[in-house]
């Protein structure tokens, strides 16, 4: 177990390592010069004003330099100011961030929730019409942009019956764009579950439950559940990573105020510093995740000894 | 957001042995028998006869403002009714079919040529270059192909090019995943070896006798990747990162169109059913190919 958490902390290490590097390189791939482009939508820049700026960027430094310069800040806490109010990236982005996980976890919950058992409910009715029901469903989800239902919602909940705000940062706010993001990430667990599911109920153990004689209803969640379970937590883990992504897209259809709001408004603006800080909080995030569930994987599954 | 769809093709490499036209032919049958695979297939065809036909089901230039013509509701002139711009919302959603393929067309190729390079190399050469790239693929996959886009987006700059391109990189990892993987259980069969004993060169050993395995299920994966692309590139051109406008790209129409949901929800209605019913198409065919490959679903 100790083995192979370190090897997993240290893949992550090097993970992040990577994206430090690629976060430093962005700013080179820029075709033209960067800093005219970032400095493109104030107007009346003067070239020295625009050197200036380079200069304390220190992007007139050889590039190792400029790596060296951006760790040792990184390791101060420090990931610069944006281009546009100054402001320190790192102080706007952990503003933001509980809003960004707030979604991402209770979409999460949802999907597990409805995928789950649907996609359980499917494997046990395998071949019924049920279970094509669910399937449909299931398809239909992963088919559905995320965005357009969110739009969906918005006009039927928010706009037409009024039930839910159309935007803010409130727990009423949350409704809506977690529903949006849980539902077609749904689908996805639901055709995962079905499947893992289908390979349990045809295992011996499950046979021998039944051929015991035990309830119906222990042979289900005691033995087939529980075992079912284990990989669908592991995908889980990949699951929170896709439920990020989806976060940026979705704060957008809500106006809610999380760091992928932040990030789309720095693409438009330029502001390469906070595209920069937030790339590596996004990935530090996903990676930390990603052990975590990791993690639960192995306490779950008492076969796992990891090393 | 199929991701785990892709990378689990379900194919068992060992079915790839090269087949002859016979083979095709069955796969082919398989694939009729499967209702979800014809509707899918129905789909996708349709998506390719409205894109390549565009000029002559289009009652109206996709692009033609009209004055007077704003935000009407559907008639018989104007079945999807018209935009904030009095444009024909019909002509412009059979003109967005175009771009959506392209987008798809673009996105997949550029995913499937590197990812399949990637695979390949790494998993022929093996060594230090192997380790290198498929660790890099690691990397990369942890990213989530939006990070990445996002990140190419925030390069290149928003247009729908470079969303193309953005969407393109973002998913190298999957293909060069299941590339890697065919490649590793090739490698160690007698055929392979029995090549190598006989003293062929890298060339004829990478591309006659991995390349034509690896196809397979990269099939499967492409036909998937498809839909992955089209959503993702809408999603981008959704927040303004992709298509611009005046484009009939239905992602950006979707998004024109938010401030007059309300008052005209066909706006955004016909665009998102038709990204859905492409996205659907594509999901269903690639579903469908990967049953007529597995070689668990096939009845002997």
């Amino acid at each position: 177990m100790a083995k192979y958490l370190t090897q997993r902390i240290l893949a992550a290490l090097i993970t992040i390592w990577v994206t430090t590097v690629a976060v430093t390189l962005l700013i080179h791939l820029v075709p033209g010069d960067p800093v005219r482009i970032m400095y493109a939508q104030s107007q009346g820049t003067t070239p020295e004003q625009l050197e200036e700026i380079r200069h304390s960027l220190g992007l007139d430094r050889p590039l190792y330099e400029q790596y060296f310069m951006f760790m040792k800040r990184v390791f101060q806490g420090d990931l610069g100011h944006t281009i546009r109010g100054r402001q320190p990236v790192l102080d706007l982005l952990l503003i933001r961030l509980p809003y960004t996980l707030l979604l991402a976890g209770t979409s999460l919950l949802i999907a597990a929730a409805i995928g789950i058992s649907l996609g359980f409910i499917a494997a046990y009715k395998r071949g019924t019409l049920v279970d094509t029901g669910c399937m449909v469903g299931a398809i239909l989800g992963v088919s559905i942009p995320h965005f357009w239902l969110g739009l969906i919602l918005l006009f039927v909940f928010a706009v037409k019956l009024g039930w839910l705000p159309v935007a803010g940062d409130d727990l009423r706010s949350l409704v809506l764009p977690a529903v949006t993001l849980g539902l077609t990430n749904a689908a996805i667990v639901a055709r995962l579950t079905r499947s893992s599911m289908i390979d349990i109920f045809d295992q011996d153990f499950v046979r021998t439950a039944r051929a015991k004689g035990l309830p119906k209803a222990t042979v289900l969640y005691r033995h087939a559940l529980r075992a079912g379970l284990i990989p669908i937590v592991s995908m889980l883990g990949l699951q929170f990573a896709y439920m990020m992504g989806g976060a940026i897209v979705v704060e957008n259809v809500f106006a809610w105020n999380g760091v992928g709001r932040l990030a789309i408004e720095a693409i438009f603006q330029r502001d390469y510093p906070l595209i920069q800080g937030f790339i590596l909080i996004f990935a530090c995030i996903v990676v930390v995740v990603s052990i975590l569930m990791d993690l639960l994987y192995a306490w779950l599954d008492p076969r796992i000894k990891y090393g | 957001m199929t991701e785990q769809a892709i990378t689990d093709t379900g194919v068992m490499p060992t079915e790839a042995e090269p087949r002859h036209a016979g083979e095709f032919r069955r796969l082919f049958a398989s694939l009729l028998r499967n209702p979800g695979a014809v509707i899918g297939l129905v789909l996708v065809v349709l998506l390719l006869l409205v894109a390549i036909f565009a000029p002559l089901i289009a009652p109206y230039d996709p692009m033609q403002m009209g004055a007077g013509k704003r935000l009407m509701s559907p008639t018989w002139s104007h079945p999807f009714g018209t935009d904030e711009f009095g444009r024909d919302l019909f002509s412009r959603v059979v003109f967005g079919a175009r771009l959506t393929l392209q987008i798809g067309v673009i996105a997949v190729s550029i995913s499937l040529v590197c990812g399949l390079l990637i695979g390949l190399v790494g998993g022929y050469a093996g060594g230090w270059l192997e380790r290198l790239l498929m660790r890099g693929v690691d990397v990369l996959f942890s990213f989530t192909e939006t990070l990445i886009a996002l990140a190419a987006v925030a390069v290149l700059g928003p247009s729908l090019t470079n969303a193309m391109v953005a969407v393109g990189i973002a998913t190298i990892p999957f293909y060069a995943r299941v590339t890697y993987g065919v490649v590793l259980v090739e490698r160690s069969k007698p055929y392979f070896e029995a090549g190598l004993a006989i003293g062929a060169g890298h060339p004829r050993l990478i591309f006659l006798y991995l390349l034509p395995n690896v196809i397979p299920p990269l099939i499967v994966v492409a036909t998937l990747g498809i839909s992955t692309a089209v959503l993702a590139a809408a999603a981008l051109s959704f927040l303004g990162l992709g298509a611009q406008p005046p484009l009939p790209e239905w992602g950006l129409m979707l998004s024109a169109g938010r401030d007059f949901f309300s008052r005209a929800p066909w706006i955004m209605i016909f665009p998102g059913v038709a990204i859905a019913l492409a996205v659907l198409g594509f999901n269903l065919l690639g579903d469908g190919i990967r049953e007529a490959l597995d070689p668990r679903q096939r009845k002997a």
